[in-house]
């Protein structure tokens, strides 16, 4: 499958933080080709892994997480839906927002709006508190009360289409964008003969603060990780210096949350294969699974390979197919390398 | 009259480029019209004989422009500037879709990674001056191959069908008010007719008072939509009016105080025939009533109009049980008028 295909067809499912279902399924079925062994753990992370076939072999670890961000129920207002996050989101992006709320069959359901002449000259200027918003499902509260019930969550309605030519818009490429990038390396590498084993960790509840690649990596427990995540390409509204660009490339993870080896190494593959790169410096938390990675048990290698994005967590998420091919070249081409070093040691 | 409203939702007509909406009315009302014609704004005006001819002028009006944007500016780099047609709330339009032009170029209204934003500032609205449109360009030269200025843009086009008979769409007004005219256009009619499908209403009721200076109407009912804000943290005082309270028939907006005399026929009427319908119990909003009850020598005006919930944006929403009546007790309103000559 086309990596803009796997791209469009993992972000149409539905699957936020803790609610992962839709998208384990799917990438299950997509990475299945490619690998020797698929399981799961208590946080409901999808393992799959490809042995290499060598004794001793070294394990190298890729990460990116399933979930995205979305809503919960829980509570009614005359037959409207009262909603917590799952995950970070701007509270100005919701009203008049469509909703899927994952009952089954799903059903739509509309954020209302304050209308404006309920609104003080002063409120018009600020956003509306999430508190004061509802979910419109167009129904009486009996009948919100008995086809939804409370826990049930929900994600913006929608997937992901075309902006222009090579560039894709919508909801969840943070970082099911990346769940496809990892799926496409996986199918690269089932041609080659790489000299480690390779276990793909398809992580659950990344928005909530990395909690699934805690027990993923520590089931896992490999020697080297390269964490795949989003990072933010500027736009019109951001600052220079607090984002990345858009089509100039990978964005390569510098900073204490990467082992500097593991980071130059990534850095001399671009440069020998020509894949266009750039350097993302974080001096702290990089808010990717591989802060969690990093410190499993005795300590991972870690990487972090990211693919920019405007207007992260919104559902007009926007990439270029450019970078995400350059994300895969970058990490097809490092799991070759880690085999040679394993060659040498 | 739902599958007529969906069709017509789906279509684009931000002010001042109703083209596309009056082309498909045009040709849905030519057979069932007695005289056509356009004028300089836009306006499709179109006449219909009834049984009695030579009573009073009746002008039956709906309009069908709906808000939305127009391209200001092309940056360097490829992003668009834009200001709204007709009144848009720019809370509403953050992380949506547009489509610009005639070839529906696709554009998305983006704003920053909330991971960005400042606990000051998501409280803040971003100024319309400091949106801007993504279609996905690399460059000024590439955008203005896709777009020029002058470009209008709509919301998001999906029509769809939810919950207990709920729909929802962008345009509803007034397409509605739109699809009730054509429904009641597809009636034997008691009494000659006038029926004005105007332009720019969304920003002055522009076509509406040529209209009025033309059609010199004696009476005339206004076909709309209206903000219904039956929401949980709306104040009762506020709410104006309900989804699944039937036909609204206002006595006054803030642009017309209506004829007493056709709100009292109507609201009658209404009773009589097992019609459900509310009044709006806030005065807001206005029609093309406004402009046409004072135009020339003036008309005895009245507004039957159908309750929306997040109008003016791309997920407005109707409930169908409100708005299905709408032609059937806008003919019973004309059978009470010819009655009366």
């Amino acid at each position: 499958m086309l990596l803009k295909d796997t791209i469009i067809n993992l972000c149409g499912l539905a699957a936020p933080s803790g609610f992962e279902e839709r998208a384990f399924a799917r990438i299950k079925e997509l990475v299945l080709p490619y690998v020797d062994e698929l399981r799961t753990d208590a946080m409901g992370n999808l393992i799959a892994v490809k042995l290499c076939g060598r004794d001793g072999a070294k394990k190298l670890m890729f990460d990116a997480h399933m979930d995205e961000i979305g809503m919960i129920i829980t509570g009614y207002e005359k037959g409207f839906l009262r909603f917590s996050n799952l995950g970070g989101i701007d509270p100005r992006m919701l009203p008049a927002r469509e909703i899927k709320i994952l009952t089954d069959p799903p059903i739509f359901g509309v954020i209302d709006m304050m209308p404006p002449h309920a609104l003080t000259e002063e409120e018009m200027d600020k956003s509306i508190d999430a508190k004061k918003l509802f979910i419109d499902v167009g129904l009486s509260e009996t009948e919100a009360i008995k086809r939804v019930p409370l826990g049930t969550a929900a994600v913006f309605a929608g997937g992901v289409e075309e902006l222009s030519l090579g560039t894709l818009c919508g909801k969840s490429l943070d970082d099911r964008a990346c769940a496809a990038i990892i799926i496409q390396v996986m199918e690269r590498l089932s041609k080659k003969e790489p000299k480690v084993d390779i276990c793909c960790l398809f992580s659950t509840q990344e928005e909530l603060g990395t909690r699934g690649a805690v027990t993923g990596a520590y089931g896992v427990n490999p020697d080297y990780a390269v964490a795949v995540d989003v990072t933010f390409a500027s736009t019109p509204d951001t600052k220079k210096g607090e984002t990345m660009e858009l089509r100039q490339g990978a964005a390569i993870g510098v900073g204490p949350n990467m082992n500097r080896k593991i980071t130059n190494t990534l850095i001399d593959i671009a440069k020998e294969y020509k894949i266009p790169y750039q350097l993302e410096v974080m001096g702290g938390n990089t808010g990717t699974d591989g802060w969690v990675i990093q410190i499993s048990r005795e300590g991972v290698s870690t990487g972090l390979v990211s693919l920019p994005i405007r207007y992260m967590h919104s559902p007009v998420e926007t990439l270029d197919l450019s970078d995400a091919e350059a994300v895969v070249n970058l990490l097809t081409e490092f799991a070759m390398k880690l085999g040679e070093d394993a060659d040498n040691a | 009259m739902l599958d007529l409203l969906k069709t017509l939702c789906y279509l684009s007509g931000a002010s001042g480029n109703e083209d596309e909406v009056r082309d498909y009315i045009l040709e849905r009302v030519l057979p069932l019209s007695d005289g056509i014609l356009t004028d300089s704004i836009g306006n499709l005006i179109v006449t219909k004989k009834g049984r009695v001819s030579g009573g009073k002028k009746v002008l039956i009006c709906g309009h069908m422009d709906e808000v939305g944007i127009i391209i200001t500016g092309i940056d360097d780099d490829g992003y668009l500037r834009f200001d709204f047609l007709g009144g848009v709330d720019r809370r509403v339009v953050i992380g949506k879709p547009i489509y610009i032009g005639k070839d529906r170029i696709r554009g998305v209204i983006g704003i920053k990674p909330y991971h960005l934003v400042g606990k000051d500032e998501e409280k803040k609205v971003p100024d319309r001056e400091d949106m801007y449109i993504d279609i996905g360009v690399r460059s000024k030269n590439e955008a203005k191959e896709l777009v020029s200025l002058g470009d209008a843009g709509v919301f998001d086009d999906s029509v769809l069908e939810f919950g207990e008979g709920f729909l929802k769409a962008k345009a509803i007004d007034d397409r509605v008010g739109c699809a009730a005219m054509i429904q009641l256009m597809e009636e034997e009619l008691p009494c000659d007719c006038t029926f004005a499908f105007t332009a720019q209403e969304e920003v002055g009721t522009r076509g509406a008072q040529i209209v009025a200076s033309r059609v010199k109407p004696d009476i005339a009912i206004i076909l709309e939509g209206t903000t219904a804000a039956d929401l949980p943290e709306v104040p009762e005082g506020k709410r104006i009016c309900s989804l699944g309270g039937g036909i609204v028939i206002p006595f006054m907006d803030k642009g017309a105080i209506y004829s007493r005399k056709l709100y009292k026929t109507v609201t009658e009427l209404a009773d009589k025939n097992g019609m459900k319908w509310q009044t709006k119990t806030y005065i807001s909003g206005g029609t093309d009533g406004r402009v046409i009850q004072r135009g020339g020598n003036g008309a005895e005006t009245i507004a039957i109009s159908a309750p929306i919930r997040n109008i003016h944006s791309p997920a407005s929403l109707a409930k169908i049980s409100d708005f299905e009546d709408m032609p059937r007790l806008a003919l019973l309103l004309l059978e009470a008028i010819a009655d009366n000559q």
